[in-house]
């Protein structure tokens, strides 16, 4: 039984019971009372039911009536034959044909049955074989040398056999767990997540032990949580285990009432979790080479984990380092495209100022110009944002039933007075189905790539946006008869700071794209660029369609 | 007619002078507030007849003040959200307000929601005759006999959409939210299922715009709600 309790004045609530060792108890008693202000946590293990199983000579064939009533036909049968080869050999021949029997018998039906045949054998022999015929009067005493050589060789014999039979059970057994662990380590060097290794654990190992097996692994703060849909484990057993690395639960010295037995999971660097394991039949934990099976097992998975565990980090470690590196393009590029249209605003503004010469055309050229600057600088600012926003927390997306119409007429209208003297055609079916996005941010790439058609295109591109649905997924074109796109490889625009013309005097980072792919990735789908027919450039985005809320008809 | 009285909320000076500006090359008369305690003194002395609200100001949150103008006051109310985040602007809108504009924004665009905003309020007007029957572009709608027209043709409209149509007539050059909409339209127990709106918003735009993915009547604000705009004032 486990007594597991928080005293706290220790020395009075001391489960005495509970101890089985006289000098243990006094050394705790002696520790409680002398550090009264201490909690004690007493843990006792008490006689849990050990039943050692003693296996003996292990492997000698079980003693069966079986054994005895053919080791009895195979000198019966010997008999005969002897019996008919008589008048042909003499009877010290036909010892040799007994003597032959005998260590078959003995080889095959273990010591029993050796002792048996040769009694039999050496009966036989001298009833049937010896004068006086058919009497176990015995004329010459050598006969008694002859049984006791027979004897001494049937023992030698079973003993032979029984050892072979050994060696080969164990090289069985072996190779068995040899081919176990060999299957357990593979499937387990496969495992890209701790879910396989549940799953590993639960449908490769369980079977194995005939057991219930569950994982319990430790969070960010150590505490061992059950993982998979294990119904059975107890977390205190198992927390034990994995803190103080040592097995506990039945069959151990450590609450050893627990239901099953918890392993920890050790691995080179630390322990990685416990494994709990309750078997149909406990006997079978008790067999050492089974033990030892299941060790290899533990060993396995603890590797299996903490190679997980170091691949995460090694994830993480390049996501950061990948940060890194754009945040310092960010802020090389963001200086360049911030700072342009700034000191255009700047000078412009100050040629207001002090240009009291300027003709009034001059000043409202000058004041559009900053506006314009303004508006640049506006979009820069968006899309940084933007950008910040899907790297830093892209993943919490605010998505909404939309139709994808609306977000069109959305953009277009955002884009309004640039795109009044430009030919865009739209081609959006009317039976569109409604789409789960951020409706904003899906208006970016929009409004990103149409910005784009506008700045790289001549005024009598048209520009075509297009959209089907396809089977699960959605297709939605930004298409431009424009010169198309430069050489080089398309998914590079797709880079931050990555520009079609470099230094072009056309303003704005090459963020666009990179916040479009980012966007259009967050919603789990996925955005190319390739050459439109007969000219110019194609965008295709891909999200995926989801199956819409439904919505109650009514009658017409 | 007399000069039409506006109050700006704005803590920001620059924004504040460029907003007076314009409003009075337009020939309004211009009240300024720093903060929404002194946005609370001038809109209860002077009685605006709109009201320009930045968000953010420095003692208060904009849309408490806006709140508590509602409960006295029904003159329109501009917000001014330099966040570009849509549930600001969506409680705001829910907390009475009338329009909103982002920052940046244009002075034509400003000029436009301001005008918009006046010419609604007077056509809310109670001395002034109203008509059950309201244009906008070649529709003309019916509200007391159901009859909706495009150009010479009828247009048929299920119960839902026509509830829809006057929802949005009778809030026209407001913008509202889709929590608004949803409870005149459908009621309480479907504010939490914007799609129907789109769907039916759809469906209207298919029967009264021309080109529906460019309308010019069914506004879109995306993430926040939809307008009635270009509606006919003639009665």
């Amino acid at each position: 039984m486990c007594a597991n309790e928080q005293c706290d004045k220790a020395g009075s609530r001391i489960r005495k019971s509970a101890v089985n060792h006289p000098w243990r108890r006094r050394l705790f008693e002696r520790i409680a009372r002398a550090n009264p202000e201490l909690g004690s946590l007493l843990i006792a293990a008490t006689s849990a039911p050990r039943s050692v199983r003693f296996i003996g000579w292990g492997s000698e064939p079980a003693f069966s009536t079986a054994s005895l009533l053919i080791t009895t036909a195979a000198c019966g049968l010997t008999t005969l034959v002897a019996a008919g080869l008589f008048q042909f050999f003499d009877a010290a021949n036909l010892l040799a044909l007994f003597m032959l029997t005998v260590v078959v018998v003995s080889i095959r039906l273990g010591r029993v049955a050796a002792i048996w045949g040769a009694l039999l054998s050496v009966a036989c022999f001298d009833y049937f074989f010896i004068p006086p015929l058919l009497s176990f009067a015995m004329s010459d005493t050598q006969y008694l040398f002859t049984f006791a050589l027979i004897l001494v060789i049937a023992l030698v014999a079973s003993e032979v056999g029984t050892r072979l039979r050994i060696d080969a059970r164990n090289a069985r057994a072996g190779e068995r767990r040899e081919a176990t662990v060999a299957r357990v380590a593979r499937d387990l060097s496969g495992a890209l997540k701790v879910e396989q290794i549940v799953k590993i654990c639960v449908e490769t190992i369980a079977p194995l032990f005939e057991a219930k097996v569950a994982l319990t692994l430790p969070d960010l703060r150590d505490r061992v949580h059950l993982m998979g849909a294990a119904d059975f484990g107890d977390l205190s057993v198992a927390q034990w285990t994995y803190d103080h690395v040592q097995r506990a639960g039945r069959g151990t010295d450590t609450l050893a009432a627990a239901q099953a037995l918890y392993l920890p999971l050790k691995a080179p660097i630390r322990c990685r979790g416990a494994l709990a394991i309750q078997p149909r039949d406990w006997r079978v934990l008790e067999e050492s080479d089974e033990k030892r099976l299941l060790e290899a097992c533990c060993s396995c998975i603890a590797l299996a984990l903490e190679r997980i565990h170091f691949a995460e980090v090694a994830q993480e470690t390049l996501v950061r380092m990948e940060g890194e590196r754009l945040r310092n393009s960010l802020l090389a590029a963001v200086s360049h495209d911030l700072r342009t249209p700034l000191t255009a605003i700047r000078g412009l503004a100050e040629t207001l100022e002090r240009g009291t010469e300027l003709s009034a055309a001059e000043r409202a050229e000058v004041a559009s110009a900053i506006r314009n600057q303004a508006d640049g600088l506006h979009r820069v600012v968006t899309n940084l944002l933007d950008l910040a926003r899907m790297q830093n927390a892209g993943i919490r997306l605010n998505k909404e039933w939309h139709s994808l119409d609306e977000i069109v007429g959305s953009a277009l209208s955002r884009l309004g007075p640039a795109l009044s003297d430009r030919c865009v055609r739209t081609d959006l079916p009317s039976d569109l189905p409604l789409l789960e996005v951020e409706a904003s941010l899906i208006e970016r790439v929009l409004v990103n790539l149409l910005d784009n058609a506008l700045k790289y295109t001549p005024a009598d591109a048209q520009i075509l946006i297009a959209a089907k649905a396809v089977g699960e997924s959605l297709y939605f074109f930004v298409e431009d008869g424009g010169p198309g796109l430069p050489l080089g490889d398309p998914e590079q625009l797709f880079e931050p700071f990555v520009r079609g013309q470099k230094e072009s005097a056309i303003s704005g980072v090459g963020l666009g794209l990179a916040l479009c792919r980012s966007i259009v990735e967050a919603h789990g789908g996925t955005i190319r660029a390739e050459a439109a027919q007969p000219a110019g450039t194609r965008f295709e985005i891909c999200l995926p369609l989801g199956s819409p809320p439904p919505i109650e008809e009514e009658a017409a | 007619m007399s000069k039409p009285r506006i109050l700006i909320v704005e803590d920001e000076a620059d924004i504040r002078r460029f907003v007076r500006m314009a409003l009075e090359k337009e020939g309004m008369s211009i009240a300024e507030a720093k903060s929404a305690e002194e946005a609370r003194i001038d809109s209860a002395c002077r009685r605006p007849e709109l009201i320009i609200v930045d968000l953010g100001l420095p003692d208060s949150d904009g849309k408490t003040f806006i709140r508590e103008l509602r409960t006295w006051s029904n003159a329109p109310v501009v917000v001014l959200s330099a966040r570009e985040r849509e549930e600001e602007k969506v409680e705001a809108l829910d907390a009475g307000a009338d329009d909103y504009l982002t920052k940046p924004f244009g002075v034509p665009e400003l000029l436009a929601r301001v005008r918009a905003q006046l010419r609604r309020a007077a056509l809310l007007n109670p001395d002034r005759p109203t008509s059950p029957v309201i244009h906008f572009g070649d529709v003309r709608v019916n509200m007391a006999t159901y009859e909706v027209r495009k150009g010479d043709e009828e247009v048929h409209l299920t119960p839902t959409e026509f509830r829809l149509i006057t929802a949005l007539v009778r809030g026209h050059g407001k913008v509202l939210t889709h929590r608004q909409l949803l409870l005149d339209v459908w009621g309480p127990g479907y504010v939490d299922r914007p799609h129907y709106i789109r769907i039916y918003m759809a469906n209207l735009r298919q029967k009264l715009e021309r080109e529906p993915t460019r309308p010019e009547y069914l506004i879109t604000e995306l993430q926040v709600g939809y307008r009635l705009a270009g509606l006919d004032d003639r009665a």
